[in-house]
């Protein structure tokens, strides 16, 4: 399965950066997240809660492991997701440009899905995927805006 | 002298049973402490399983135990090969059959990794997901050409390669025959997974009672006989200690054949280990992974023909997926090889397969067990070859048909019952005229031609097709008058809704004139009858039935012999008269089955010596060769050109199984397969991606047909007997679906002539026939064929 697409922020690439690396940020933009930690070197592992379709919400653990690190330009995503229901895994990569509305982030992730979830899951996949990508890029702009307003008051002190 | 009950339909004996809901299917059994089992399955296709956590499991209330590989010690084996390979000169067999639960390597979605065992089914489920399965996704190997190419990622590394048989089959010299061509065509032909879909799923409930030593195994399997063999050498029973009880079976359709799955292994062992019963019944979720399945193969085919549309040669080579393990053997491809030559004279004939291991679900028979590969891609070289010739597809198969005189007729290759292919009988002609006069040779073209004209397409398909049915090696049967007067019949088969308890009984009351309803038959019940093979190959009516005849025979000559006796005549004096024997010349002096029954078997007086007490038989019928059933069937399909959408207008099946014991029951089967090829041709379809994740893995998405969907057969009986066995019967439970996809295709082209639209791949939906569609020119831009125009 290919997730792919654009989205711009209103910040500055480097805040963006810093802010896609710090796990409580991403803990909150990831949607169904439980638990996001930073266990290792660029390793992020945690829990999550998603359902697809008629397959019912379940828990998933999750590894995210960060490499191939250009700060603050681009980065890849490995994937590991697994549960009851069946698995995700695969890689991301993720370029940040820097454009006149602040910055522009490029993702591309190639995701193989098995188990149960693709089996009954299939033609709602897509649609989830989709839907969950502008729920998670949607919390992470207004975490931004949070932090760059915190920032812009914290400035003014 | 016939007394009607063979050739008759009465009243089903099994119908009360069914319709007042007192059979016993084996979610029925009920049993005091039973405990339940969920199964933790791969998600993986391809994986090195690192190990297995229970822990969670274990300690969730209720679990009673979680088994894994490690735990089943030597109980932990490969499966038996349930069917080796004939001895075919030059072949190479890889044997890999499937593991009671994976140990270091999982190879397909839905394969068996571990066993919970609970309380209750809720519990099991709950705890299988508490399991953490820890794997390494490895390559998965899916496509079958890139399967055997020297880089590719191999399931069984014991074996070094994915090729799971190589076979060369010919007779006659193909390359003589295309020098002698006037035309020779060649296509790629596919054919796709399905699903067997009965309605029951599988299950298995077992019993080990301590005190008697005995374990009973209530299975949905087609063959109750060899799962109890098999099950007693792997526990280290008695056959005589493992009773296997198949009780009634929601439909069973090739998957549910002798296959000592794992569940079918395992829930026996977890039984006596724990002293408790234990069930597993299969959801449908599990079915679609862990069932076996049917059936892609990739042909490449060649016709070689003369000018007039004679069949000179054909060559065909062919990859066949054999799944993630090949415990079936070779039964499909080679059942693919042989019946490709179909009804037709072939002077020359290579054919040469591959079969091929696939991180998918095992493949084993489905309901046609390989035959509709073979006919589709003899019927699609017909059709493209009549275009070519100017020849009408009927023409083409008319003049192609072997003679109504040269039967038997051997093949000098060798079928699925390790003999050369032979054609007991056969008279195909009439048939194909039968079904041009149903579908009206003559009004069939001037309404195509009026619905043309309203801006709707109508097409219509013929294709013909063989079926060798009724193998050996051997069925059996006991027949018994009680002194209730009634007749008990016990056979080894497992029946699946054949209508096994009223054919045998019609055929055993015919022997013994006595009512079809007074005659008790019970099959799939090893306590009952032991020995004999079981329900495949469309054989029962002919093995079995043979195998009632033959005791009711000898039941018949007791009951005349003793009858004679006690009415102080002698046997030929006699005459058999509804339940009584009775003197010819004076039916007056007449003795009832019953009476005669308690005669024969005393309580005080001698048995006279030479001769047993009862009136009891036992008899096994194994033919030498298996019977050879025909058809054609013919179909009318409107279609919408721009939707895609195909509409079955008629079905038109004209059949010969030889003697018909109950022509409604034939007839059910015939349709029930049409149902079946009918969603094999446009609506069934597993769907694989590349990773080898079943894509279509509920009935939301992998479609079957419905009723609307499948119109009433309209069908014409031929009768020519089949004379290797006393009624001359031939089998009939697999002869509708095996041209289905043949049919199809050459309908739905028919209805769009204006179209360049060759059909090389089932099945077909809506969605693919769109894009065929649109990809088709038109038919005046279709390429002449080289070898003619340069002639």
């Amino acid at each position: 399965m290919i997730v792919d697409g654009e989205h711009t922020f209103p910040g500055p690439r480097p805040a963006l950066w810093t802010l896609l690396q710090d796990p409580e940020v991403l803990a909150k933009a990831m949607p169904g997240a439980r638990r996001l930690a930073l266990t290792g070197d660029g390793v992020y592992t945690g829990v999550i809660r998603i359902g697809v379709g008629p397959v019912t919400a379940a828990e998933w653990s999750l590894t995210v492991r960060l490499a191939d690190l250009v700060e603050p330009a681009s980065y890849t995503m490995h994937v590991d997701s697994k549960g009851a229901l069946g698995f995700t895994r695969g890689t991301a990569t993720v370029n940040l440009d820097e454009v006149d509305e602040g910055t522009r982030m490029r993702y591309h992730a190639d995701l193989s899905v098995g188990g149960k979830v693709a089996g009954v899951g299939q033609r709602l996949l897509d649609q989830v995927a989709k839907m969950l990508t502008k729920q998670g890029l949607d919390a992470l702009n207004k975490e931004v805006e949070a932090r760059l307003a915190a920032d812009a008051a914290g400035g003014a002190e | 002298m016939s007394r009607g009950h063979v050739g008759s339909s009465p009243p089903r004996n099994e119908d009360h049973r069914l319709l007042t809901g007192n059979a016993l299917f084996v979610d029925d059994v009920h049993l005091e402490g039973m405990l339940h089992v969920a199964f933790v399955r791969s998600d993986y296709a391809h994986a090195q399983l690192l190990s297995v956590d229970t822990s969670a499991a274990l300690a969730r209330p209720g679990v009673v135990a979680v088994i894994t590989a490690d735990m089943l010690g030597d109980y932990w084996q490969p499966g038996p090969l349930l069917v080796p390979p004939p001895p075919i000169d030059g072949l190479v067999f890889n044997q890999a059959s499937q593991v009671p639960l994976a140990k270091d390597r999982l190879r397909h979605v839905g394969e068996a990794i571990a066993m919970v065992i609970a309380e209750s089914r809720y519990i099991a489920e709950d705890a299988a997901a508490d399991v953490i399965v820890d794997a390494e996704p490895l390559d998965p190997v899916v496509d079958l050409e890139a399967a055997l190419l020297p880089d590719a990622p191999v399931l069984h590394p014991q074996l070094g390669t994915n090729l799971a048989a190589h076979v060369v089959q010919k007779h006659g010299d193909y390359e003589d025959a295309v020098l002698g061509a006037d035309l020779v065509i060649n296509r790629r032909f596919h054919y796709d997974r399905g699903a067997a879909a009965a309605m029951e799923n599988r299950a298995v409930v077992a019993r080990w009672d301590t005190r008697a030593e005995e374990l009973t195994v209530w299975d949905t399997t087609q063959a109750p006989i060899p799962i109890r063999n098999g099950l007693a050498r792997m526990l280290g029973l008695l056959e005589s200690q493992v009773r296997v009880v198949a009780p009634y079976v929601g439909g069973g359709f090739g998957p549910k054949i002798m296959m000592f799955y794992p569940e079918e292994v395992l829930v026996p062992w977890a039984a006596m280990r724990l002293g408790r019963p234990v069930k597993w019944a299969e959801d449908r979720q599990e079915n679609f992974f862990a069932t076996t399945q049917e059936r892609s193969q990739i042909h490449d085919a060649e016709m070689a023909l003369s000018r007039d549309g004679k069949i000179l040669g054909i060559r065909d080579f062919f990859w066949h997926d054999t799944g993630a393990y090949d415990p079936y053997g070779l039964t499909v491809p080679i059942n693919s090889q042989c019946t490709l030559l179909g009804p037709y004279d072939v002077p020359a004939y290579h054919s040469e397969f591959r079969a091929v291991f696939t991180n998918r679900t095992t493949v084993t028979p489905v309901r046609g067990a390989g035959r509709q590969h073979g006919v589709f891609v003899m019927e699609r070289l017909l059709d493209i070859a009549a275009r070519e010739l100017g020849l009408a597809p009927d023409e083409i198969r008319r003049r192609n048909y072997l003679r109504s005189d040269v039967f038997p007729h051997t093949f000098q290759i060798l079928f699925q019952d390790f003999a050369p292919l032979y054609y007991d009988s056969g008279n195909y002609a009439p048939a194909l005229e039968a079904a041009l006069d149903i579908v009206g040779r003559e009004t069939f073209p001037a309404l195509q031609e009026q619905m043309r004209a309203e801006g709707r397409y109508f097409g219509m398909g013929i294709v013909s097709y063989v079926e060798g049915t009724g193998i050996g090696p051997y069925e059996g049967a006991r027949v018994t008058i009680e002194p209730s007067g009634r007749v008990r019949v016990a056979t080894g088969l497992g029946t699946q809704g054949q209508g096994h308890y009223t054919a045998f009984a019609q055929i055993v009351a015919e022997v013994l004139d006595v009512n079809v309803g007074d005659v008790n038959v019970v099959t799939g019940d090893t306590r009952e009858f032991g020995w004999g093979t079981g329900t495949f190959a469309s054989r029962g009516a002919v093995v079995a039935g043979s195998a009632c005849h033959e005791a009711a025979t000898i039941v018949r000559r007791k009951v005349m012999e003793h009858g004679a006796r006690i009415l102080g005549a002698t046997p030929d004096e006699v005459e058999l008269h509804h339940g009584t024997v009775r003197v010819a010349a004076d039916p007056s002096r007449a003795i009832g089955f019953g009476q005669l029954a308690g005669h024969a078997n005393p309580l005080r007086g001698a048995v006279i010596p030479g001769t047993e007490p009862g009136l009891e038989a036992t008899a096994y019928f194994g033919p030498d060769h298996g019977s050879t059933a025909s058809g054609v069937h013919a179909m009318v399909v409107e279609v919408d050109p721009e939707t895609a959408m195909v509409r079955i207008d008629r079905y038109i099946v004209v059949h010969d199984c030889g003697k018909l014991i109950n022509p409604v029951i034939v007839a059910g089967q015939v349709q029930g397969g049409v149902a079946h090829g009918i969603g094999n041709a446009f609506y069934e379809q597993l769907v694989y991606d590349e990773g080898g994740q079943l894509q279509n893995a509920s009935f939301a998405d992998y479609l079957l047909p419905t009723a609307l969907d499948v119109p009433r057969v309209e069908m014409a009986h031929r009768e020519t007997a089949a004379p290797l066995n006393p009624l001359g019967l031939k089998g009939v439970g697999e002869a509708g679906c095996i041209p289905t996809g043949a049919v199809f295709a050459q309908a739905v082209e028919n209805a769009l002539p204006h179209l360049a639209l060759e059909i090389q791949e089932i099945p077909l939906s809506p969605s693919r026939l769109f894009e065929l569609l649109r990809d088709a020119g038109p038919a005046s831009a279709r390429p002449a064929d080289p070898a003619l125009a340069a002639d």
